[in-house]
């Protein structure tokens, strides 16, 4: 929205920027690296990336940025999840930071949400293999996932970065609950597991693996336990408030508000000691020897190079120290959990062998609601429907022959439908490959000459005109996924359009936190080196 | 309720300020801009802006998230009129008739009875929420797994409505819309269900794209499929103006009965903005004096579903705002957006921050205002959409759908499901078999079969919970008698 009116303004300055890089560049070549990479700031490790970066950045124009000076020009951020969850919440938190302090000069984020995250991680190793521009937001969850649906894909194959934060869990009851304290709980857990339902998160998350863990350590089976999922905090806590589970169990951080209100009552929470702030006694206080968090992390794609890896822990280091960052673990109530390298890989490790036996140990499969609500009953009542309406719909009202003739295809396909056909794969053929404008353009010029063949000119017109203005109304303002091709990055050179609206946001900070912000970067900088 | 109106008029105050008012323009004009796009919902939209609007003052932030829900609601309506292409989930029961009406040259008029339907409904909805939102949040609270899936089985008989003039094809659309439901994780296990080893498979297929394959890619292909064979039908635009006063007098109770069904069923925390609108179409059509014309073409039917979708819309804020429940996608983006300005929602947002609250609430009052000003003078605009020719129109169509198909996860495999459907979705027409039984489906059967083995494991699988809980047994009840009740009334007339 911002962006088209700053645009001459960014392509003066982007000139007048190149001119003065082109300087400094040539400056560094020819005066020999070692001599003047001390005065730019440059590492020895990073400088010719640098210099790089800075050719690039002179190319993109944007004229804002050259007081700021990246660590990386484009960080990718994935989040394996819907918009909403904390892993998309965490990659969005990733974004301001880096992008504000200008640690990456363009962090965008995408989702790609489903299954536990193991979804966007198949797709993290298939497609990103060897690239250093893209991270994956990650933790206890997603191996949860990796367990409960057998992925093909596990943490093994990815480059480990940094584990970043925690989250505790808190067990808790409706406000009118007979059960007072954990102790209580705990008598009825032994005397009838099932008669105890527990809401929570999805099958096999922190809130089902926390459960188990809870179950084993007071000595009750956890295959017997009554674990009922819910999809989302949301919907789990108005079961939890309703009272239409015995327990909910839960992230800190949405429970925290309500048990605040007095709406829930916390029995328990998962940390090692109390929480500063939260009357509410840890589980091992009341005997249940055990701790537990939901820590989230980021992974690089495999295949990376030891220096490229460094290049991105290095990015990360810089990120978490600033006080944006601390400023946000406060907000969100996280817990810094700050781990990298060789200690982080160790503790992946141990975390998986515990996610892995105890979801064993839970036997997901089996629920405690009979055989109507069994796995399959469900689908082979849909699929015998399915069967038995296809039959009659066939058979009503013709006879034996009467079938023949209606299984007979009427079907005589006319060129109109062949162009029809043509369109569609040929969209579905080049998207990936040639990009959306390209693809569409192609689609639609085919399936206007369909319908009509008499304006084959008129309609190349059309074709792009609605082609380039979809990607750029959806594609750059948007910023939607839409696949890119060498015409995308024509278009795409053309970033003034959207890195203009992040140059017009610095630009309408007020002086004093733009001064500060200059300030830490130098300072995170330095850090990071 | 003196103190309401107090805090109310205070939020007024600040949400008209010139500022304020821009941010709500900006958000209803982006907001209806997305509405049009198929697959492109609200919820996504609020998280890209996120980033974008962490400098603005939080109350200007929320009335443009607000502007951005109300207008997407709104916004879906326009493609499925004109184009036969739902926009949003809410606009599904829109294209029935709407569409069909379009068809016949009444595209301004259906236009106008969406766009002021859901300006009344909207706004009752506000007003409802401004007055007994704590109340509502608490009522809804008594909905359990056993009430939800009554609630399913109720939405399920409108089903009976749609099968068409064959009552076997009609179910056989069904069931493969439960079929399609099939595919994917069951939740309550985590085992993967007909997932064919095909990992973007195990999250379903989403109900956007089978909508958008049946609807927009199915009715490209069958006018393909027909080109040449029969006359194209001539598209006469009767006037650009809008409803004639008979359509005045039609719409206005489906107004009301839509805005009255739509906001305490978006209240309840389940399936989004699906099942208000089809309880709403199908309510029109059990009211109707003439209800052939149901499928034809009937104003109520877009009246009504219209109106609860934006009613529904408003519905979903009341347990956000007053308990800090998200039970929408969008609504969850809501609250991370609340989180990002160190706002804690729950119960006490109304004690702690009662500024940002009321001026929120006073946003969507102006929201609903401004969306009117901006929709009803382009209602004659939009509708000589129909008057385009025919080829550069479906080659739009085509390329808009297959844009929301992949924007949706960023998947080629997703564009090829979608084609896919768009054969089934022609292959339907052509053997006359009706594609919104489909559609409801895939909505509602997943729903009730998790909801019914949540039930049943609460109950350790006692049946008798849907009887025992009073809710759940009156729900049940009603569903029955939607269901036999009308073939006693089609007897008696036979």
């Amino acid at each position: 929205m911002l962006c088209p009116v700053h645009h001459n303004w960014l392509r003066v300055a982007g000139a007048v920027s190149l001119v003065l890089e082109i300087r400094e560049v040539a400056v560094i070549v020819t005066s020999g690296i070692s001599a003047d990479s001390k005065e730019l700031e440059c590492t020895s490790m990073s400088c010719l990336h640098r210099v790089l970066a800075s050719i690039v950045f002179c190319l993109s124009a944007c004229g804002v940025a050259a007081a700021q000076q990246p660590q990386l020009d484009q960080l990718r951020l994935i989040a394996p999840a819907a918009p909403g969850g904390g892993w998309d919440q965490t990659a969005r938190v990733m974004q301001q930071v880096l992008q504000r302090t200008g640690i990456v000069r363009t962090a965008p984020v995408e989702n790609i949400p489903g299954a536990a995250g193991t979804i966007g991680l198949a797709r993290f190793v298939g497609s990103e293999q060897g690239r250093d521009d893209a991270i994956l937001v990650s933790g206890l969850i997603m191996l949860g996932g990796i367990v409960m649906h057998r992925s093909p894909v596990t943490l093994h194959e990815v480059t480990p970065i940094a584990r970043l934060t925690g989250e505790y869990e808190a067990i808790v009851v409706p406000a009118n609950s007979p059960f007072r304290t954990l102790a209580d709980m705990i008598r009825a857990l032994k005397e009838r597991p099932e008669a105890l339902s527990w809401g929570g998160g999805s099958a096999g998350g922190s809130d089902q693996i926390l459960a188990g863990l809870v179950a084993g350590a007071v000595g009750v089976p956890p295959g017997r336990i009554n674990y009922v999922a819910f999809s989302g905090g949301g919907e789990s806590l108005s079961a939890i408030l309703g009272g239409q589970v015995t327990l909910g169990i839960n992230g800190l951080a949405e429970l925290e508000p309500q048990i605040q209100a007095g709406t829930v009552r916390a029995l328990a929470v998962s940390s090692a000691e109390r929480l500063p702030g939260l009357d509410v006694p840890t589980l091992r206080e009341q005997g249940v020897n055990l701790e537990f968090e939901n820590w989230r992390s980021v992974v690089a794609p495999p295949g990376i190079g030891a220096r490229e890896r460094q290049r991105l822990e290095s990015v990360i280091a810089a990120m978490v120290v600033t006080p944006e960052w601390r400023e946000a673990l406060a907000r969100y109530r996280w817990i810094d959990r700050y781990l990298t390298g060789e200690r982080f890989s160790q503790f992946v490790d141990g975390e998986e062998t515990r996610v892995r036996t105890t979801l064993q140990r839970l036997d997901t499969g089996q629920g405690s609601g009979g055989t109507l609500a069994s796995v399959g009953a469900y689908p082979t009542f849909v699929l015998t429907g399915l069967v038995i309406c296809a039959i009659a719909a066939l058979v009503v009202g013709r006879g034996a022959s009467g079938v023949a003739t209606a299984l007979r295809p009427r079907i005589k396909i006319s060129g109109t439908v062949w162009w029809i056909g043509l369109a569609l794969v040929v969209n579905l053929a080049m998207a990936e490959t040639v990009g959306f404008v390209t693809a569409s353009t192609a689609m639609f010029w085919l399936t206007a000459r369909a319908f009509d063949d008499r304006h084959p000119i008129r309609d190349v017109v059309f074709a792009v005109v609605m082609a380039v203005g979809a990607y750029l109304l959806f594609g750059r303002l948007l910023q939607l996924p839409l696949p890119a091709g060498p015409l995308e990055g024509w278009l795409h050179a053309d970033a003034r359009l959207c890195w203009g609206a992040q140059a017009t946001i610095w630009l309408t900070r007020p002086p004093a936190l733009r001064r500060a912000s200059v300030a830490e970067i130098t300072h995170t900088s330095e850090l990071a080196g | 309720m003196l103190e309401t109106l107090r805090a109310l008029s205070a939020g007024f105050a600040s949400a008209f300020a010139l500022h304020h008012l821009g941010w709500a323009l900006v958000g209803t004009t982006l907001g209806t801009a997305i509405g049009v796009l198929p697959g492109i919902g609200p919820a996504l939209t609020v998280a890209v802006l996120l980033p974008v609007t962490f400098n603005l003052d939080p109350i200007s932030a929320f009335i443009m998230f607000g502007g951005i829900y109300s207008g997407a609601m709104y916004g879906g309506s326009t493609t499925s009129i004109l184009l036969n292409t739902p926009g949003e989930t809410g606009s599904i029961a829109t294209a029935i008739d709407g569409y069909m009406m379009a068809r016949q040259g009444r595209g301004a008029a259906a236009l106008t009875t969406a766009a002021v339907g859901s300006f009344v409904a909207g706004t009752l909805a506000t007003i409802a929420l401004t007055f007994f939102a704590p109340a509502l949040a608490r009522a809804a609270l008594r909905f359990g797994p056993a009430e939800y899936f009554a609630l399913t089985v109720v939405a399920f008989t409108t089903v009976s409505l749609l099968l068409g003039p064959s009552r076997v094809k009609g179910l056989f659309s069904l069931f493969l819309g439960l079929s399609v439901g099939l595919v994917g994780i069951d939740q309550l296990t985590g085992d993967a269900r007909f997932s064919f080893g095909i990992p973007q498979l195990l999250d379903g297929i989403d109900v956007v794209i089978l909508v958008i394959g049946l609807f927009a890619v199915g009715e490209t292909m069958f006018q393909a499929w027909q080109f040449g064979r029969s006359e194209p039908e001539a598209v006469v635009l009767h006037d650009f103006t809008g409803m004639s006063r008979d359509e005045w007098r039609r719409s206005w109770g489906s107004w009301l009965r839509g805005a009255a069904i739509g906001f305490p069923l978006g209240v309840l925390p389940c399936g989004g903005t699906v099942i208000p609108t089809f309880v709403s179409y199908a309510i029109e059509k059990r009211l109707s004096k003439e209800p052939e014309r149901f499928g034809h073409g009937a104003i109520e039917g877009v009246a009504g579903p219209e109106a609860a979708n934006n009613a529904a819309a408003a519905g979903v804020l009341v347990p956000l705002l007053t308990l800090g429940l998200p039970s929408s996608a969008t609504a969850a983006v809501m609250l991370a957006a609340f989180q990002q300005y160190g706002l804690q929602p729950g119960p006490l947002l109304f004690t702690s921050r009662p500024d940002l609250v009321w001026t929120l609430i006073a946003s969507l009052y102006i929201g609903n205002v401004m969306l009117l000003v901006l929709n009803l003078p382009l209602v004659g605009v939009w509708a000589r959409v129909m008057l385009m020719p025919r080829r550069l129109l479906f080659a739009g169509v085509l390329v808009l759908a297959s844009l929301g198909a992949y924007s949706l996860n960023g998947s080629l495999l997703d564009l090829a499901i979608l084609y896919l459907v768009g054969v089934v979705g022609c292959a339907m027409r052509i053997y006359d078999v009706p594609l919104v039984p489909a559609v409801l489906g895939l909505v509602l059967g997943p729903l009730s079969e998790l909801q019914f083995r949540r039930a049943m494991a609460i109950s350790e699988g006692d049946v008798s919970i849907f009887v025992t809980r009073p809710i759940s047994a009156v729900l049940l009840l009603t569903a029955a008698m939607l269901l036999f009740g009308s073939r006693l009334i089609t007897k008696k007339l036979a």
